[in-house]
């Protein structure tokens, strides 16, 4: 599941993780790679702007024009883009300061790559990239990493050194990333109303060639652009990438099936079925950095913030039944880093599904079944209102397992599901008392924002010193086993405090025709369009 | 009717206009949340930058204020910038006005079209088989949920028998009007659908009603054939008051757009609409609101002139 | 939603050969389509009301052994289960509970305001009708669906919510219809003679004159009771209706419509209890404009 209407920077970064992921072969074959054709893909919002900076959701056009220094890979490890290599400090890349509290990195430039309108790309864009996002009349949705960053050299055109105020290993998922502006273009210009927000210029394998609110984007190959395949064959192999828009769910499966769209990034669950049964349709099953969760809010009433009570929770949830009323698509997971990362703690505090252990915690804690059988303590009902993002089909069936596993040891949750910004800003304030919702991240997660005291996506109020100091042990070191221990033990902790309750890990799925090869899937927030430019259309 | 008349008419529309806002207004600003909560959950917005825009969108000032200086610059054509875009409201209004008019535009007609035939057959037809069956169909019309309906076609029209598109207005690269009256066909037909229903019946009971009177009678009774006592004089007569309701609701066609476009991914201002409403876009908002409610205003007016014409009794001073 | 034609204000005639409610009944009776149309209501409020007792399942009640996967009608569940295993013949019941309150309740609240505001506005006449009437006017040219959706889309409505939100936005028409009655009404002589008997003006309202212009009242109140049960299933298929696991006929065909393929079954049934009930609440509507016109 793509978590698709989800802003940019509910998506978190962080250190170096080492990655076994994704789980999907497409039917490799051994035909040539042919040039041409048009590739029709179904999203199911509305794009508000192409600026990849400013845009409310998870940049899939953006990602197909707008190229940043590096991307994270099928396995979401980095590999280079615009630059040459992934900087390190092996490669000397990353350097340390001799108090090793702050850094500076290094990165070689690609020579020879145009803007797509025949600019040449240089070290300048590198640092107006980084003035741009930084300028505070710029409103953008996500300026991440912007603030870590002191100055920017350029010595020459093809060498950019970032210095940073901090050690910061999460640095390879924020702005360069993200993608490099073009300073000849948008130097002394409005980034809030510039006509970049809807034909963005960038590096990337297409260009905008036509934006129309509420249809579609249709991107066509970029003429100059860089890459070639190994046989020295200008890429990209496809001739144009149409973007429709399409709103409503089940219109999208139906485009699927008359052919009217030849991709979705994501189908509800629910449809997998009869999309698996179309012949010429591959059903991509990916494993994205994502996690379901539980949450209760600090700031509500009083019982959710009793230790017994969230227990009970936690023993009162059937994941598995979960599971298996979404298919069987997402799998129960035990603490909030997925099994997929190698600091994923298997030896966490872990609650399986026992009812009676629930209404034994809660009947000691005082909880006493009242005459309609919720319990009540101190005159207060243990009835809470539940917030889900409302029209998100899957998220709706699990909350209502959720309510129903509740219901049978004595609490009642009422569905306040929300929408939009109204959800945004639900989420983020805290207006729940539980929640219930995903997280997607970038293959560095940074913790520190949701569970940190006063961090941005900590709208639950959660704070605990020691949990605070074991994310700032992981996410200011460039160590790798250091990081992961202090990450081993914060899911201890996590599990024992219990703010959150981790319910599964999603897997996202992809319907695509079996022409286009090529394709690999994106476990990251990058989304699965940050390598279009070797995908080709069979005969 | 007289100018004069045309002008007392479209003078009375600005006070009604004037309410409209007022209610608009209230409405959307009794409600919880403010146009600023879009950027609650955005750390890049500083404490700074949203006083900042507060001042700028004249959010500080009291209701009575914002509402004067809002009001006054909407009927100036001042309608701001979208929240959700940073474009004007202009732009995003009038980029999506073209294909909502087009759609209900031509299911309007669609359903008049129909409509009215069937409205007349039942009523000649009175009491007889035809006459149940049109009442009946016309019922189910009004009784099927919308959104349920295009499911079916969608699936019917675009998948089993692959002759429609299933949703869009135009296949990418084509423009022409074959291709854009392939993609209204499934959009135009449902909303139509609960405009006949309603109109047939209208239209049959206002027919009845004139197949009684003395003069029809009267006609028949010289020996005037049939269908020509039907079809000259009745139908005539019994159009009159259908107009009106006919052009009343040619509004509600329009606000009907915001499911249909939905389902279709129609590019109108319905879906504008629901999208500037999932992003608390208030000036969009309004303004569709506005603009929406100026439609049946305008629409009032012209169901009375079109009244007027059609029944030469009828004279305003 | 489409609002039939409303009848023009017809004056009632009290005849005295026969009385007005013996008249009423024999014509109502003569409308076929009509009684069917009420015997499917009496059908579906009793069924909604014996819910529990027609019933073994809960609404919310979910069998974790075929959770995940609607299993088609059967003996034990006769339209079948839903994706999370519940009895969708108890979710329609239960469903029934829901949509025909907020049909009824909403059309309720909306007639008693109507008839309130039209009442004083053709009674009183004079500025307060002006006022009254303005007030109509603007709340009249502001489109309703929009209207309401952007109020429950504002704040995301409970059930009782929902139906004061449809109720407050659909008095227009009634608030119209009863101030021409009571305009040509309050002109009569028995109006006349109970005012010089000194009568109160609520008692000359509300006991001489509205009897007397009920009848396009009833007829509005039924038809606006389809109509709401439409706009709650528009309003759930926009995700602003009530929400699940609260069943309505509207979000089950909402949740429904991602099965259509798999397991229409679950679509039908509250599809058709939509169709049926609006259709004869239409048809009640028809008999008794038909019933109520004098001139029948």
């Amino acid at each position: 599941m793509k978590l698709s209407p989800i802003s940019q920077h509910s998506v978190s970064r962080k250190g170096r993780l080492l990655l076994a992921l994704t789980s999907i072969l497409l039917c490799g074959t051994a035909l040539a790679q042919e040039r041409g054709g048009t590739l029709t893909v179904g999203l199911s919002y509305d794009i508000d702007t192409l600026n990849v900076y400013s845009t409310g959701y998870l940049g899939d056009v953006q990602a197909t024009v707008v190229e940043g220094l590096l991307a994270p890979d099928k396995n979401a490890n980095y590999v280079p883009v615009l630059a040459t290599t992934v900087p390190t400090i092996k490669n000397g890349g990353i350097k340390l300061s001799a108090d090793g509290k702050q850094m500076s990195i290094t990165y070689k430039l690609r020579r020879n790559v145009k803007w797509s309108d025949g600019a040449p790309f240089t070290s300048a864009d590198v640092k107006f990239t980084w003035e741009a996002i930084k300028n505070p009349k710029f409103i953008a949705e996500s300026k991440d990493g912007s603030e870590d960053v002191s100055s920017i050299d350029t010595p020459d055109p093809y060498t950019a050194v970032v210095n940073y105020k901090r050690v910061a290993p999460d640095y390879a998922s924020t702005l360069f990333t993200f993608g490099i502006f073009p300073k000849h273009a948008l130097e002394g210009k409005d980034l809030n109303t510039d006509v970049y927000n809807e034909k963005p210029l960038g590096t990337g394998p297409f260009k905008v060639k036509e934006f129309r609110r509420g249809q579609y984007v249709i991107v066509e190959r970029n003429p100059l652009y860089w890459r070639k395949d190994s046989k020295g064959v200008q890429l990209p192999y496809l001739d144009q990438i149409v973007f429709k828009i399409i709103p409503d769910a089940n219109t999208l499966v139906t485009q699927l099936k008359s052919g009217e769209i030849q991709m979705t990034p994501s189908v509800p669950y629910a449809q997998v079925t009869q999309l698996d049964a179309l012949p010429n349709m591959n059903i991509v099953k990916n494993n994205v950095l994502s996690w379901q969760h539980l949450d209760f809010n600090f700031k509500g009433p009083e019982a959710l913030r009793d230790l017994n009570v969230r227990q009970a929770f936690a023993y009162a949830i059937n994941k598995s039944a979960i599971s298996k009323a979404l298919g069987g698509f997402p799998k129960p997971i035990d603490t909030v880093v997925v099994p997929v990362f190698s600091a994923s703690n298997r030896n966490v505090t872990k609650y399986p599904y026992n009812p009676t252990k629930a209404k034994a915690l809660l009947d000691a804690a005082g909880y006493k079944p009242g005459p309609d059988g919720i319990r009540v303590k101190n005159g207060q009902r243990m009835s809470y209102k539940i917030l889900v993002q409302a029209g998100r089909a899957n998220d709706e069936v699990a909350q209502q397992v959720i309510i129903s596993s509740l219901k049978a040891v004595g609490i009642e949750l009422q569905p306040d599901n929300k929408t939009g910004v109204a959800f945004r800003e639900a989420r983020y304030k805290g207006g729940y008392d539980v929640f219930y919702s995903g997280w997607i991240t970038s293959a560095d997660p940074v913790y520190s924002v949701f569970f940190k005291t006063g961090g941005v996506n900590n709208g639950q109020g959660f704070s605990n010193p020691r949990i605070d100091t074991l994310l700032d042990r992981a996410e200011n070191t460039l160590d790798p086993a250091v990081q992961k221990s202090a990450l081993m033990e914060f899911q201890a902790e996590l599990t024992k405090v219990l703010p959150t309750i981790p319910i599964t890990t999603n897997l996202s799925v992809i319907a695509v025709t079996n022409k286009l090869g090529n394709f690999v899937p994106n476990p990251t927030n990058m989304t699965n369009f940050v390598n279009t430019s070797s995908w080709y259309l069979k005969k | 009717m007289t100018l004069n008349y045309l002008l007392k008419r479209m003078l009375g529309t600005i006070p009604l206009l004037l309410g409209v806002s007022l209610v608009l207004f209230g409405v959307l600003h009794l409600a919880p949340g403010t146009p600023m909560d879009v950027y609650a959950d955005n750390p890049s917005v500083s404490q700074e930058a949203l006083d900042q825009m507060k001042v700028a969108l004249g959010l500080d000032q009291p209701l009575p204020v914002q509402y004067t200086k809002w009001v006054t610059a909407f009927f100036t054509g001042e309608w701001g910038y979208s929240i959700r875009t940073a474009r004007p409201v202009v732009t995003e209004i009038s980029e999506r006005l073209w294909p909502t008019i087009v759609l209900g535009g031509s299911s309007f007609f669609l359903a008049l079209l129909v409509a009215v035939p069937l409205g007349v057959l039942s009523a000649v037809r009175r009491y007889s088989a035809t006459d149940y069956g049109i009442t009946f169909m016309s019922f189910l019309g009004i009784s099927m949920p919308v959104f349920w309906l295009a499911l079916m076609l969608q699936l019917l029209f675009a998948v089993q028998w692959r002759i429609l598109p299933s949703a869009g207005m135009q296949t990418i690269g084509e423009n022409s009007l074959v291709d854009l009256l392939r993609h209204l066909a499934l959009p135009a037909l449902i909303l139509a659908f609960a405009n006949v229903a309603g109109w047939s019946r209208y239209m049959r009971s206002s027919m009845v009603e004139v197949l009684s009177q003395d003069y029809v009678r009267t006609a028949k009774a010289k020996g005037l054939p049939h269908n020509k006592v039907v079809y000259r004089h009745a139908l005539r007569n019994a159009l009159i008051p259908v107009i009106t309701v006919v052009a009343l609701d040619f509004a509600g066609i329009l606000s009907g757009a915001v499911i249909t476009e939905t389902i279709f991914a129609w590019p109108g201002i319905g879906r504008l609409f629901i999208e500037s409403m999932n992003g608390r876009d208030y000036p969009v908002l309004l303004a569709l609101m506005m603009l929406g409610s100026f439609a049946l205003v305008i629409t009032n007016v012209l169901a009375d002139l079109a009244y007027a014409a059609a029944d030469p009794r009828i004279r305003y001073d | 939603m489409t609002e039939l034609s409303s009848p023009a204000p017809v004056p009632v005639r009290v005849t005295r050969t026969e009385s007005p409610w013996r008249r009423f009944l024999r014509t109502f009776v003569k409308h076929k389509l009509a009684l069917i149309g009420l015997g499917v209501l009496v059908l579906m409020g009793v069924a909604a009301l014996l819910a529990p007792q027609l019933t073994p399942y809960t609404f919310d009640g979910q069998d974790l052994d075929i959770i995940g996967t609607p299993q088609p009608p059967s003996r034990a569940h006769p339209m079948g289960t839903d994706e999370l295993g519940r009895d969708a013949l108890t979710r329609v019941l239960y469903g029934a509970r829901i949509s025909l309150s907020v049909g009824i309740s909403s059309a309720l609240i909306a007639t008693l305001l109507g008839t309130l505001i039209g009442a004083l506005a053709g009674y009183y006449r004079g500025w307060i009708d002006t006022l009254l009437m303005r007030f109509t006017d603007v709340v009249l040219s502001i489109p309703l669906l929009p209207l309401v959706i952007l109020v429950s889309g504002m704040i995301r409505p409970s059930v009782t919510l929902l139906i004061c939100i449809i109720g407050a936005l659909g008095w227009m028409g009634t608030a119209r219809l009863v101030r021409g009655q009571f305009l040509s009404l309050r002109e009569r002589e028995y109006v006349e003679a109970s005012r010089a008997l000194g009568g109160s003006h609520g008692r000359i309202m509300f006991r001489h004159i509205l009897p007397n212009a009920i009848g396009p009242v009833v007829v509005s109140t039924t038809l606006a009771v389809g109509s709401a049960i439409m706009l709650e299933s528009a309003l759930s298929f926009l995700g602003l209706g009530v929400q699940p696991p609260t069943p309505t006929w509207g979000n089950l065909l909402n949740s429904a419509s991602q099965w259509l393929q798999g397991a229409p079954w679950l679509a039908v049934f509250p599809g058709l209890m939509i169709l049926f009930t609006v259709l004869a609440v239409n048809f009640l509507g028809d008999g008794l404009r038909d019933a109520l016109d004098p001139r029948n």
